[in-house]
């Protein structure tokens, strides 16, 4: 097996195979959630650790997952690794779990999650796929963070819950339907940069 | 025959191994959970009545769709000087769970929002001071939910009025019951505009 690339690994997460933006993956919680800068941040970062754990267990053990069933079987390993955060977060940082607690549950059903353990962490080894993990999950958290700057600060007219401006400029932005405007918009502002700097072809694909 | 057991034995492992670490979690997080939850209820309904000098003591229970909640009456050298009642409403998602304090008029002294499950960004806005506020001061015929501006009665959250129409209902209810067993005469028109 030839060296690993930390480094590709990490681009292709963040720029290359953005989980949002390229992917066009979890989209449902990528809406749902970005109403907020805050909100944003908070579910990004509980994905970063639920991926990073997923894709160790799932290397892990990567071998021992029969083919036939390995969809049961990640499903399970999310679903465990889901609720040991709940619980854990729920007993011993309860100011957080108050942010955070509407979020982790629907970590579950994150596309996100099940489709870096099926094409990345079923193939790879230990320590690599945790690198992946983290990537991807940084990824999605960054771009949780720009959409949610973006409407934050059109719906709200504020950063962080923080006030800028005086009025609310657009309110539909923080409603479900402008927060796919949003996510279009930067999606397409994204696709020319590649095309016009990098040479790219775009994103392509899609899943909810 | 052969692939289909190692198939059922992979899977069973699989799902055993995770039930028994979520059990032991579980039990590990669970009474640490209890304790951290028992401290903040008491600390909320210490924060609903500050000037309280006797330790708040139960007053009873009582039921709200189906769920049990509990009254309180908080005293200061004998006398009673708040009521407060746990209490809850259905909101868009989820039950919103809330304490509400009274004074001894039957006005709305506080409300403190426990937990709920409403949309980020949106429903969650019930859970700030410029809506809580509002209720403030308020006797059980102003608590009513209007669209639109308004400072004698409750204004709704644009985007959020199924949110905002729950800690309403809440609210009532709540000023309801306590009304019923403490309010001397001051009994509010138990009918009007409930549903």
């Amino acid at each position: 097996m030839t060296k690993v690339n930390y480094g590709t690994i990490f681009k292709n997460g963040i720029f290359g195979e953005n989980p949002v933006f390229r992917l066009a993956l979890s989209l449902c919680p990528a809406v749902a959630v970005t109403s907020g800068v805050k909100n944003g941040f908070l579910m990004g970062v509980a994905v970063v650790f639920v991926m990073t754990m997923v894709n160790a267990t799932v290397s892990l053990i990567r071998n021992f997952i029969h083919p036939k069933v390995r969809i049961p079987s990640y499903m399970f390993i999310i679903a465990t690794w889901v609720t040991v955060t709940d619980l854990v977060m729920s007993a011993y940082s309860r100011q957080v779990y108050k942010e955070m607690g509407l979020y982790i549950m629907l970590i579950v059903a994150f596309a996100i999650v099940l489709s870096r353990a099926e094409v990345f962490a079923s193939k790879n080894k230990f320590w690599p796929s945790v690198a992946d993990g983290f990537a991807m999950g940084l990824g999605f958290l960054l771009a949780l963070v720009l959409i949610g700057i973006f409407r934050e600060f059109l719906g709200k007219g504020s950063l962080w819950g923080h006030a800028i401006l005086d009025s609310k400029p657009l309110l539909i932005m923080i409603l479900p339907t402008g927060g796919f405007f949003a996510m279009g918009l930067l999606m397409g502002m994204l696709n020319w940069i590649d095309r016009k700097f990098f040479g790219g072809t775009g994103s392509s694909g899609g899943a909810h | 025959m052969k692939e289909i057991l190692r198939i059922t034995i992979s899977l069973v492992v699989i799902f055993i191994a995770a039930g028994v670490i979520m059990g032991m979690v579980y039990k590990t997080t669970s009474p640490v959970k209890f304790q951290a939850e028992k401290k903040e209820k008491e600390e909320a309904l210490k924060e609903m009545a500050p000037e309280a000098t006797e330790p708040i003591t139960k007053a009873g229970d009582w039921s709200n769709h189906g769920k049990n909640y509990e009254y309180f009456r908080a005293t200061s050298s004998g006398k009673a000087i708040a009521y407060i009642a746990s209490t809850a409403g259905k909101g868009y998602s989820s039950y919103i769970k809330m304490l509400i304090s009274l004074d001894t008029d039957m006005r709305v002294k506080g409300i403190k929002i426990l937990g709920h499950g409403e949309t980020p960004g949106l429903g969650d806005q019930i859970e700030e001071a410029p809506f809580l506020d509002q209720f403030k001061g308020k006797t059980f015929t102003q608590i009513i939910l209007i669209k639109g501006e308004t400072k004698e009665n409750i204004q709704a959250i644009s985007g959020a009025t199924i949110s905002s129409r729950a800690v309403t209902n809440g609210v009532r209810d709540g000023v309801q019951l306590l009304a019923e067993k403490y309010g001397s005469g001051v009994k509010p028109a138990v009918s009007e505009v409930r549903k």
